[in-house]
């Protein structure tokens, strides 16, 4: 239903919504908004991948987008676990305090 | 303000979006462009808001307005499995999970920005205008353009058959030629939740189990005796007057033998 020439647009946003996401993971120091950046990334792909599939009339676009949604959950079921975990021994989920593997 | 005007207009705004290719001209019903541009503007809008949020709970809300975007633009590229799937997994399973997290770990952050020299800060500002801009290029060249012959004719501009973007399209797809990623990810999922318990199980050692009950002591425990003299006061009736149990002190033995021997 979005008019065919709106599909750059579409793909437009894609790459914002990307890029937006890159700027989340680099520039805030928060563990879980970093999280929360990278579910930004992936749900970026999907609408690329959505709209190719659109494009070509091909299904297997919906097939890819759809593991990836249950990728990106069990990656955020785990990052956010992690974060406890770490939260637990150091006390603080600033991304700049993790520096134990630091020269 | 007529009712007929109203529907006309309602029915405007919710018309099965055909375009009318003639010539060169595209014509598109004015209601799914506004849509259109709103859910773009909701998504991206929200995303920026996220990450620009001091307050993690805000964070969340902007983000689930976001994702709520997405599955918006989702519906009107025909996938509406995926956007009910995106709504019900992102924005109802994965931005509650968030939230739990946030409401363990609350800590505010003393500094949430990175803050680096200003030659750094140009450098990486001049990096990120040139990804999104390099990345916008691609994709446009990529996507389908409305005046270059080429470009129209690879991309089908018709709307799609009937099943498209259905779960019955999707299942004819998941167990044919996708029944390995399929299976594979269900063996995924349970092993994040087997690695999510682990992860973030408690580490203090438990005080006691019923299990460990060392033999022979299970059954020693006697029952408790209590003297005949502190049965006395003890007035099985709650609502007994005082001179009634005064009186009954008169038969304290009998009392007190029926009352021990509804002890046992």
């Amino acid at each position: 239903m979005v008019p065919f020439h709106y599909l750059n647009y579409l793909l437009l946003l894609g790459a914002l919504l990307f890029t937006v996401g890159v700027i989340g993971v680099i520039w805030r120091r928060n563990a879980l908004l970093a999280l929360m950046s990278i579910e930004l990334m992936l749900n970026a792909a999907n609408l690329t991948l959505l709209t190719f599939a659109r494009a070509h009339h091909d299904m297997r676009g919906h097939a890819l987008a759809f593991l990836v949604i249950a990728v990106a959950a069990a990656e955020a079921a785990i990052g956010l676990a992690i974060v406890v975990g770490v939260f637990r021994n150091r006390r603080s989920t600033n991304l700049d305090d993790l520096n134990l593997m630091k020269y | 303000m007529n009712a007929t005007g109203t529907m006309a207009l309602l029915s405007g705004l919710a018309a099965p979006a055909v375009e009318v290719v003639a010539g060169d001209q595209i014509s598109f019903p004015l209601g799914p462009r506004v849509i259109f541009w709103l859910l773009c503007l909701l998504t991206l809008g929200g995303a920026i808001v996220t990450i620009t949020r001091k307050n993690l709970i805000g964070a969340v809300m902007a983000m689930v307005a976001t994702f709520f975007g997405i599955a918006g633009l989702y519906a009107m590229l025909f996938a509406h499995f995926l956007a009910a799937i995106q709504v019900l997994v992102y924005a109802g399973g994965i931005m509650v999970l968030f939230v739990f997290v946030i409401m363990v770990l609350n800590r505010e952050e003393s500094e949430p920005w990175v803050v680096r020299s200003p030659i750094t800060r140009a450098l990486g500002m001049g990096a990120l205008v040139y990804l999104m801009v390099r990345l916008g290029q691609l994709l446009w060249a990529a996507g389908p353009k409305a005046d270059g012959p080429a470009g129209y004719l690879t991309f089908k501009p018709e709307p799609p058959p009937a099943d498209f973007g259905t779960i019955a399209g999707m299942g004819s797809l998941f167990f044919t030629d996708y029944l390995f990623p399929f299976e594979a990810i269900s063996i995924l999922l349970v092993i994040a939740v087997i690695g999510a318990v682990v992860l973030a199980r408690s580490t203090v050692a438990r005080a006691t189990s019923i299990y460990d009950v060392p033999e022979g002591e299970i059954d020693q425990r006697q029952p408790q005796h209590v003297a005949q003299d502190q049965l006395e006061g003890i007035s099985l009736h709650g609502d007994q007057v005082p001179a009634a149990a005064a009186a009954a002190d008169d038969h304290g033995g009998a009392h007190g033998g029926g009352a021990h021997g509804g002890g046992h």
